[in-house]
């Protein structure tokens, strides 16, 4: 059985290429047809914002990689509540449909995956 | 699955430490590493929090990191030179970097 | 035990240091390593044109030889390293850039080469930042 692989981004979007590079290792995971799982915590969460711009910094827009995941099969796809809260996203509409998970939660998801990548 | 989380930014201008106190689990571990050491550092509210930990969280840091830094570990903290970097990272279940 | 190590760090940081010494150890205490995979700013930790001062560390050259001796499977992610000016002769040549960086026992290669390396390995080691 293939062993499943947890990518936690705690990168804000547009701060250079370590967003886009930690959904890259995503998509590749998605693509082998792993186990992939795709956690948004502290900053990361900032990806989530919709209507962004990141044209008017001249930058590629992430959102069609975030799309993209559950087409490369990555669905297991999560948000701390807590991050969220914190940077005023509560409640707000998400560019992605995604599941808030508590501390609690998270703690319990981290476990469950066999390794884990915090970018 | 237990796991061991490694850090190595100074908590003191950086969020990971904090991130990481609240995701532990029973069970889980802490390697403090380059400037993550400086939790260790007395008098401060890092090293406190860590001194609150539950006796169930194992709390490691890296020899050579504290030496260097003229940090001492308390009791509590088991110091670890590389070997004893590999041991751990064989007796937990995984090894999460917050890189 | 069976390892994959994952570098996202250049040369002048703690980290990239501190995976070298990580893998040494490995290897000294009887561990395998399936593979090195430099990432994001590891694929500097690749790069031959670092020159060090004579009287400090010269990471990357260590690195090299490093995986020469231990004959390891030493992959440094493509995309990651065109971004970030690591090419080999071949990618020089296609690109039309002046100086390739990049020499054996490196090889570049994809991100797919990090996640069967994790499907074989005990353990994923990730080092990086500071």
């Amino acid at each position: 059985m293939s062993k499943s692989l947890l990518i936690v981004s705690r990168q804000p979007p547009w701060s250079g290429p370590s967003a886009r590079e930690a959904l890259d290792i995503a998509l590749a995971g998605g693509a082998f047809d792993l186990p992939i799982g795709m956690l948004f915590l502290d900053d990361g969460v900032l990806q989530l914002v919709g209507s962004q711009q990141p044209g008017t910094l001249q930058q590629k827009d992430l959102s069609a990689n975030l799309q993209a995941l559950p087409l490369f099969g990555v669905e297991a796809l999560y948000a701390s509540t807590r991050s969220l809260q914190e940077r005023g996203l509560d409640g707000q509409a998400l560019a992605l449909a995604i599941e808030t998970l508590d501390d609690a939660a998270l703690t319990a998801l981290i476990d469950r995956y066999d390794q884990v990548i915090t970018l | 699955m237990a796991t061991l989380h490694v850090l190595s930014h100074s908590p003191f201008s950086d969020s990971r430490l904090s991130s990481c106190l609240r995701l532990l689990g029973s069970g889980d571990g802490l390697l403090l590493s380059g400037d993550a050491v400086y939790a260790l550092q007395r008098g401060t509210a890092q090293r406190q929090a860590l001194d609150l930990m539950p006796a169930n969280i194992g709390l490691f840091a890296l020899e050579e990191d504290l030496c260097a830094r003229a940090i001492d570990a308390p009791p509590r903290v088991q110091v670890v030179d590389y070997p004893g970097f590999v041991e751990l990272s064989c007796r937990f279940g995984k090894v999460n970097s917050w890189l | 035990m069976k390892f994959v190590i994952a570098l996202f760090s250049a040369p002048h940081a703690p980290s990239s240091r501190r995976a070298l010494r990580f893998a040494q150890a490995a290897l000294a205490g009887g561990h395998e390593i399936v593979r090195l995979f430099f990432y994001q700013d590891g694929v500097h930790s690749a790069s031959s044109a670092v020159v060090s001062a004579q009287d400090e560390l010269d990471l990357s050259a260590e690195w090299r030889t490093f995986v020469q001796e231990q004959h390891l499977d030493g992959v440094v992610c493509i995309a990651a390293a065109l971004r970030r000016g690591v090419l080999n002769a071949e990618e020089a040549q296609r690109y039309g850039r002046t100086a390739a960086n990049l020499t054996a026992p490196w090889e570049l290669s994809g991100l797919g080469q990090l996640h069967e390396a994790t499907q074989m390995a005990d353990r994923l080691l990730c080092f990086g930042g500071p």
